[in-house]
């Protein structure tokens, strides 16, 4: 190995290691940030016993289905007619043993999975409507709801939805 | 029974194409990767793959051997399923540099799988191609063969009719073991064509494995799309029964291709 590629492998060491900052345990875990969280969402359990979306064995739960939430973005998204917007957008979140969401973060990238920044009229659009999802279920875990983490991606080109996952 | 059995292949398909033989890096002369293996192996069951523990020590795998690809798979995998796609793709991309052969198809078919990147998959499996002449035999998460992928990336791209000659070449001239589903999607092409008579054929043999409420779902359209309308209400009436009793085409992280909702089923 040589030097460029010794210094390359520390870097990537140096960056895997920030993805955990000192409070969290899993990788990424969303803390609560009083700038950009609702203050009135709350999760019923430690931050610790939040489990993932798939742990279950149930994937995404919503009602009426994926269909029904596919319908709801489907219906309110107004497609930015602008060559080159796109790429993959993210929306993680936690959705509390009530079924209510809440510490929305957003990632952004290119087709190549390059982080990049897509226009507001777009993000703003996903975020809120996103935001307004009122369909949650909460999910069982041994027999008790739970707190869990969900995300929603989306795949646009040139402005338009065009996919939802998971 | 058949239902133990599909488990114990998820699981021993998961599990063999997981982990790697660390005396292969031994017998090839490679010990740093051997060493790397080795600690790999005696230290990383004991965490969740989300966890900080599991990525320190692939850290420290890596510290050990730098080109130790599996690691960077490893150290992906979380990431796939948090839906980070940045990440997973920095370190599925090292994986896939270090070792081509064995990474290439994880990298296809959860590119397609996670993130509808059905084009991406598609110049990984030409890429394969290009360096190896035969498709290793089943995919990451042991649901599909890597022609399947193939045919469902082909197919999501709107070209159906490559979709079903990669199919019917694999399923039909190759006579290769099918898949669970492989029958099913096969079907769906051949309904989508207007080829009713191969559709039900195929759709039949795929109750034959195992009986499914998209099955019973396809079949209905199919028997409608022929005027046979007894066919056709018992056919709906089994798929919602089905689908009511959760037998039907699921994963616990994505939406399958062809998978049916009881919307779908209801609306008939």
């Amino acid at each position: 190995m040589n030097l460029k590629q010794l210094v390359l492998f520390f870097l990537f060491l140096c960056c895997s290691t920030s993805l955990f900052s000192q409070q969290t345990r899993w990788v990424d875990d969303i803390l609560p940030d009083s700038l950009l969280d609702d203050p009135a969402f709350r999760i019923c359990y430690n931050e610790d016993q939040a489990i993932q979306y798939f742990n279950n064995g149930k994937g995404m739960e919503y009602e009426g289905d994926k269909p029904a939430l596919t319908d709801i973005f489907h219906k309110q998204y107004k497609p930015v007619a602008s060559i080159g917007q796109t790429g993959f957008i993210r929306i993680r979140f936690i959705v509390n043993c009530n079924g209510e969401s809440g510490r929305f973060r957003m990632l952004c990238s290119d087709l190549n999975y390059l982080p990049v920044q897509f226009d507001t009229k777009i993000t703003d659009q996903l975020l809120a409507i996103t935001k307004s999802l009122k369909g949650w279920k909460p999910k069982l875990w041994k027999e008790s709801k739970v707190d869990y983490y969900q995300y929603l991606l989306f795949k646009i080109k040139d402005g338009n939805l065009i996919a939802i996952l998971p | 029974m058949k239902l133990l059995l599909i488990t114990c292949f998820f699981f021993l398909s998961v599990h063999l194409i997981a982990q790697p033989n660390c005396n292969v890096y031994l017998w090839n002369g490679d010990t740093a990767q051997y060493k790397a293996c080795q600690y790999l192996e005696s230290n990383i069951e004991k965490y969740y793959q989300f966890s900080k523990n599991f990525h320190l020590v692939i850290d420290s795998a890596l510290l050990i051997c730098p080109r130790f690809a599996y690691a960077y798979r490893e150290k992906s995998a979380p990431f796939v399923k948090s839906g980070n796609f940045t990440e997973w793709k920095k370190n599925i991309d090292l994986a896939v540099t270090y070792d081509s052969l064995i990474y290439l198809p994880v990298r296809a078919s959860l590119r397609y799988k996670f993130f509808a990147d059905y084009e991406g998959a598609i110049d990984d499996i030409v890429l394969l191609e290009k360096l190896s002449s035969k498709l290793v035999e089943y995919t990451s998460n042991g649901t599909y063969h890597l022609e399947v992928v193939k045919a469902l990336c082909y197919k999501q791209t709107g070209n159906s009719a490559k979709a079903l000659a990669i199919l019917e070449k694999h399923l039909l001239t190759n006579k290769a073991t099918p898949g669970l589903y492989d029958f099913l999607h096969l079907a769906v092409l051949y309904l989508q064509a207007g080829r009713y008579r191969e559709a039900e054929e195929f759709l039949l043999l795929q109750n034959k494995a195992y009986e499914y409420a998209d099955t019973y779902f396809y079949l209905a359209k199919c028997y409608k799309a022929q005027s046979k309308m007894d066919a056709f209400l018992d056919s709906k009436n089994k798929a919602a029964q089905l689908y009511k009793i959760r037998q039907k085409l699921t994963d616990p992280y994505n939406e399958l291709i062809d998978q049916v909702y009881l919307s779908d089923i209801e609306n008939l």
